[in-house]
């Protein structure tokens, strides 16, 4: 097929044109993808739509790509005059096909920074990208770029308030706007966790993926212990289809770490009465809010509060590392064989196992550790579990000083265990000590053939006896 | 963990018929599912078509492993799935499957049925039940019956085929397989030799 410059010259505006009627006709698309098909079809336009989803055919790639890219640089390189509404469609049409061209990225900053483009409609180029591109760097790297312009907006509006705070009528106004932008702030951060979904399922061990779900976590719902909470528990299902794929694993660490960051940040009694209520959906962007509380606690000076409310929090915590090695103990025994399973619970007894002795540390003269234990673990085991881990003997001793109130907040915990255990029909321990996970090794090396699930185990053990059972 | 065709076939003297099958190919871009579609049916009907009767076995193809069981009575089902998932729920479903077909269906129209004239309407409902393989029958309860060291496991798809036999032939030969799928698999071949454009 050998076209002439001029051919290729039309042929390609024909193409970007199609393109951007396309997306006119339909503001709906969902999906971009490439045709295969070798040859062009006579007098078709290689742009195909179909249910919300757009196609390129194949053939006309290889005129359209260098033809876009040529001639984007030349208009860098201040070679060629292109006016903006050429632009966006040539840079919509380049990175649709080549999302890592960073030079077309920049080129949309500098037309969103002068009013041409929308924030919106880059977040939607960017989204139909990645549906062919699930991995793309310079994508999710002008993503985030695009979403600190909005969360820019938003502190604007924030500070302007402060501003005009004792103009009384002007008040409710603001209010609503503020409100405006939390619920539109709530519409994006679900959007791009929709988004990250989308493309870790696209694409596996999506690191791109999961490390801007991180950052938007982090940018635009910081401290805001529901959103970690829904995470943790709506990623559950995700991890349990996806038991080889150590990605979303990984992020479920990020979430645990984060979320024992904000236990002890935060008076515990009122974040586990009622984590749901305490906060509010409206991400904070400062962390304001804790030393507002945290400084009224110290006025009201009760020491005594303090350390229950360290002790309320660290079993919040325990609850959260529990659920989380049941869910780890539960897909080793269903999946067998699969060795990010097992790294993720050492990950997880390791940052519990770090946590307990932290707390300990910190705890030493208030008992909290030891009024924790005797729930902790199971009656039965207790004297073993004495034996087996060294360090952990005051525990046992301190059953004497358990508070009543303590006692009742353990049974509920303990209950809902039980029924949890019930309902599986799987017994199998709580706690979370060494010698509980000595026994679940046990468990399995008695009961598997997998040999690999016997390696795995094997690994573990050695791991908890050589890293773990040597520290002081 | 995925489950993306099940399929039910009759292997004939020479060539394996098509009878039913289901697909799931919700995680493929849109474009390119009926090109996928037909080339899981096609590399169903080949492997049904060189494992022989009575034998379990598991080809692996990529990030694909094929589960495939011929029955005595020449009847057989294959099950697409990615490597992740169970290969002992697989042949559950293998089992539970082939039982309940040759159940509903005589075995006189075995040899000459084709998914059109075939009335077996529960494919499409195991293979969305068993996407999650836990919701699924009970995991554990199988796994005594199925001695797993009798799977033949086959390491490519060229493990199936004859001297000098080659899978580019078969594919360029194949009459199921449209244009445009031909072009896809070529596409897909050369991406995983060298880096093209696109």
């Amino acid at each position: 097929m050998a076209e002439s410059g001029e051919e290729v010259d039309v042929l390609v505006q024909r193409v970007v044109k199609d393109l951007t009627n396309a997306f006119k006709k339909n503001p709906n698309i969902d999906e971009i993808g490439v045709i295969p098909c070798p040859e062009a079809r006579y007098n078709r336009s290689p742009i195909v739509l179909v249910e919300n989803k757009l196609g390129i055919e194949s053939w006309c790639v290889k005129f359209l790509l260098p033809y876009v890219h040529n001639k984007l640089l030349l208009y860098r390189q201040r070679k060629h005059w292109l006016d903006r509404e050429a632009l966006v469609d040539i840079t919509c049409t380049l990175l649709l096909l080549n999302p890592d061209f960073t030079t077309a990225w920049n080129v949309r900053k500098e037309l969103l920074e002068c009013g041409v483009l929308n924030l919106e409609k880059d977040l939607y180029l960017g989204k139909l990208a990645l549906t062919k591109f699930p991995k793309s760097p310079e994508t999710w790297i002008h993503r985030r770029w695009v979403l600190q312009q909005i969360l820019n907006q938003f502190s604007a509006v924030g500070c302007s308030r402060k501003q005009q705070h004792h103009q009384g009528e002007a008040e409710q106004a603001d209010a609503e706007r503020i409100q405006q932008h939390s619920d539109q702030l709530a519409r994006t951060l679900h959007q791009e966790m929709k988004v990250c979904s989308d493309a870790a399922c696209r694409y596996p061990s999506n690191y791109n993926a999961w490390s801007h779900r991180i950052w938007v976590l982090q940018h635009m719902a910081k401290g805001n212990v529901k959103v970690f909470h829904d995470e943790l528990s709506s990623m559950r299902l995700w991890v349990s289809m996806h038991v080889s794929d150590h990605s979303g694993f990984h992020y479920r660490q990020f979430l645990l770490k984060e979320l024992i960051t904000e236990f002890f940040q935060t008076p515990a009694s009122t974040t586990t009465s009622s984590p749901q209520h305490h906060f509010s959906t409206i991400p904070r962007s400062s962390p304001h809010h804790h030393n507002d509380v945290q400084a009224n606690g110290d006025l009201s000076g009760a020491e005594a509060t303090d350390g229950e409310d360290k002790l309320l929090s660290f079993i919040t915590v325990l609850q959260l590392f529990r659920q989380e090695m049941e869910l780890c103990s539960d897909l080793i025994q269903a999946f067998p064989g699969h060795e990010t399973l097992w790294s993720h619970r050492r990950h997880v007894f390791h940052l519990w196992h770090h946590l307990k002795r932290e707390h300990q540390h910190h705890c030493s003269s208030n008992d909290c550790i030891e009024s924790v234990h005797p729930n902790d673990s199971d009656p039965g085991l207790l004297g073993d579990d004495d034996q087996s881990c060294p360090g952990q003997g005051e525990t046992v001793n301190g059953q004497s000083h358990t508070s009543e109130a303590m006692e009742v907040d353990g049974a509920s915990l303990t209950d809902l265990h039980n029924s949890k255990r019930q309902k599986r029909g799987i017994l199998r321990p709580g706690p979370l000590t060494l010698f509980s996970e000595h026994n679940f090794i046990k468990s399995i090396l008695e009961n598997c053939s997998n040999p690999e699930q016997r390696h795995f185990a094997m690994a573990y053990k050695k791991w908890l006896d050589v890293v773990v059972g040597q520290q002081p | 963990m995925k489950l993306y065709s099940l399929s039910v076939l009759y292997k004939g003297a020479t060539k394996a018929n098509l009878l039913k099958a289901a697909y799931d190919l919700s995680s493929f871009s849109f474009f390119q599912r009926s090109s996928v579609q037909e080339f899981m049916t096609f590399t169903s009907a080949l492997i049904v078509e060189r494992t022989s009767q009575g034998t379990r076995a598991s080809v692996k193809e990529q990030e694909y492993l094929c589960h495939v069981y011929v029955r005595n009575d020449n009847l057989g089902a294959v099950v697409i799935a990615d490597t992740e998932y169970p290969q002992r729920v697989c042949f559950t479903l293998l089992d539970k499957v082939l039982e309940e077909f040759s159940r509903q269906v005589d075995s006189i129209d075995w040899p000459s049925g084709n998914p059109e004239t075939i009335n077996y309407k529960s494919l499409d409902i195991h293979l969305s039940k068993y996407q999650n393989p836990r919701e699924a029958d009970a995991m554990t309860k199988v796994q005594a019956e199925l001695d797993e060291t009798k799977i033949i496991l086959h390491n490519t798809m060229e493990s199936l085929l004859e001297r000098g036999e080659k899978l580019d032939d078969l594919v360029a030969k194949s009459e199921h397989l449209g244009n445009q799928s031909k072009a896809f698999y070529k596409t897909a071949r050369k991406q995983n030799s060298c880096c093209e454009i696109m």
